[in-house]
């Protein structure tokens, strides 16, 4: 990860000359006591909480009989008040890593607690209701204890909530079109207001996931076009240099770049599904071909993750145009050769404005 | 600094998070204890249908025959197609102490004396050939499954197979049933307690 590298080029700049041992020490312990920073103490003790969460969540579903089933009842909510308060109790002293366990066990038992419900009432039906609730319970518990481990929960709960939604029978997708964006942005208010950064992936994965689910509820060609089509135009403003967005946009980081890039694919593979006939596929091959290339030339320097995504569209639909052929496997070997010689070319030139540039940039600098 | 200005005192914060879903676990508690406490009580026959809930654990899948619905007894309009729906059905008991459907409806049915109205869980309505009422509507009310101890469910099973299963449930004044007991060859085997 980045602190590897980031101790990678140290050595070799101090190995360079460029910068002195006690500097590149100092640096390296500047990024180490970053709160973001990677601690293997508090991921061991989510993780021991986790499995805590996990044995009690178990323990309810075994419907135990030994426990009489009003002591599972009692005994499970005096389990959440036990975790909450030795979480505030320890967060009032100032062990965060500590608490957060605590609270991570919190929500989870929460959960627990309403399967309890449920089993002990014999509900069928309807569990993404029982989901909602548990969501709910963990964003409160994220927005007032100010708690980003319970936020991930929360984000992690988001989909849990729509998933169950879209698994079971009778899907209401009525109701997921409006929810899923709605706890979208709810996880995001309380990424900012925890800080709980990467989590935010998660939230902006729940809207994209949501953009699929709206293609399913309006399975049309214009549909998927109109998703193509956002994320190219959000792509581009974050990306094109002559754009006035992409200072902002670099502003936070590589995720704007990335997932509009990501809603770009995911349109161009949904119009896979609309267009089957020959020359469909050669227009979209010719498309998707021309966005995973774009996205290499764009941001392959600076976004390594849209680099990833662009190799990777590139080889999914080389795969796909060789497996089902355009028209003959010989007019596909035509398309593939004509494709070779056009990105050879372009791979040409842009070698040539390289160059060009950095000899006028050199110039300038002399 | 603002980050620990706009902070809420954790204690604090963890008595409010805890009587918070401490009163949402109550609440679903005595929504349900509420049906099986003062409930109208009602008797159905089983049919066959194991399956395992992450959470839930064990259970047994119970259908009933009042969850297909004929289309001959729905009174009143019919909604348009993919309309997502509840129907009211109106229950009267039978000599042999069963009840069964005796009208339905897709708005809400009038309280009688000696019937009890059941709302089904929402779905999604599809009419018959032409825009027709289907011969059968199948419904579920929200009692289709009954939880088992880890590894119990294999007695229940058979019996249901057998038809040898009935269950009393307790009905809200809102139409939301409650099973209370199981009944094999109508003995009691599992008797629900409220709490």
């Amino acid at each position: 990860m980045y602190r590897g590298r980031l101790e990678r080029d140290l050595r070799h700049w101090t190995a360079a000359g460029l910068l002195d041992a006690p500097t590149a020490a100092r640096l390296l312990k500047e990024y180490d006591s970053r709160e973001s920073a990677f601690s293997v103490g508090r991921v061991l003790m989510i993780i021991a909480a986790l499995l805590v969460s996990a044995a009690i969540l178990l323990l309810v579903a075994s419907n135990w009989e030994a426990i009489p089933r009003l002591a599972r009842l009692v005994g499970i909510v005096g389990l959440i008040w036990g975790a909450y308060l030795a979480g505030g109790l320890l967060l009032a002293r100032g062990a965060g890593r500590l608490a957060a366990a605590f609270l991570v066990i919190g929500t989870l038992a929460f959960g627990g607690a309403i399967a309890l419900v449920g089993q002990m009432y014999h509900l069928s039906g309807d569990a993404t209701q029982a989901m909602l609730v548990w969501f709910a319970g963990a964003v409160a518990a994220a927005l007032l204890f100010r708690s980003g481990a319970v936020t991930t929960i929360a984000a992690f709960l988001a989909f849990a909530v729509a998933g169950n939604e879209w698994t079971q029978s009778g899907t209401d997708e009525a109701l997921l079109v409006w929810l899923m964006p709605a706890m979208a942005l709810v996880v995001v208010l309380l990424v900012r207001y925890t800080g709980a950064e990467r989590t935010r992936h998660l939230a902006y994965l729940l809207l994209v996931a949501w953009l699929g689910l709206l293609y399913g509820e309006y399975e049309r060609p214009a549909t998927a076009v109109a998703i193509a089509a956002a994320g190219a135009a959000g792509y581009l403003l974050a990306a094109l240099p002559q754009s006035p967005l992409r200072a902002l946009a670099r502003s936070a980081g590589a995720a704007p770049a990335f997932y509009s890039y990501l809603v770009l694919l995911l349109g161009l593979l949904l119009l896979h599904a609309e267009y089957d006939d020959a020359g469909g596929r050669l227009l979209l091959g010719v498309v998707t071909l021309a966005a995973a290339i774009g996205g290499i030339a764009l941001s392959g320097r600076e976004n390594g993750a849209v680099r990833y995504l662009g190799y990777l569209a590139f080889a999914a639909e080389t795969l796909y145009l060789a497996s089902e052929t355009i028209g003959s496997i010989l007019g596909t070997s035509g398309f593939f050769l004509v494709s070779g010689l056009v990105v050879a070319l372009i791979a040409w030139a842009v070698i040539a404005l390289e160059r060009r540039f950095s000899a006028r940039n050199a110039g300038e600098g002399a | 600094m603002a980050r620990t200005l706009l902070r809420i005192p954790p204690l604090l914060a963890a008595i409010l998070v805890a009587v918070l879903q401490t009163a949402v676990i109550g609440y679903m508690v005595e929504s349900r204890a509420s049906i099986l406490r003062s409930g109208a009580d009602i008797r159905l026959k089983t049919m066959p249908v194991d399956p395992r809930d992450l959470l839930r654990g064990d259970y047994v899948t119970l259908s009933y025959p009042i969850s297909a619905i004929p289309g001959a007894i729905v009174a009143g309009a019919a909604p348009g197609q993919g309309e997502r729906v509840r129907m009211a059905v109106r229950l009267k008991p039978g000599p042999d102490g069963l009840w069964t459907a005796s009208e339905a409806s897709f708005g809400t049915l009038q309280p009688q004396e000696g019937s009890v109205v059941l709302r089904t869980l929402p779905f999604q309505y599809y009419p018959g050939f032409e825009g027709a009422l289907p011969e059968t509507i199948f419904v579920s009310y929200g009692i289709e499954r009954y939880y088992v101890p880890e590894g119990e469910g294999r007695v229940l099973e058979e019996a249901r197979n057998q038809q040898e299963l009935e269950v009393e449930a307790r009905v809200s004044p809102a139409g939301t049933p409650q099973i209370a007991r199981i009944l094999l060859r109508g003995e009691p085997v599992y008797d629900e307690p409220l709490y």
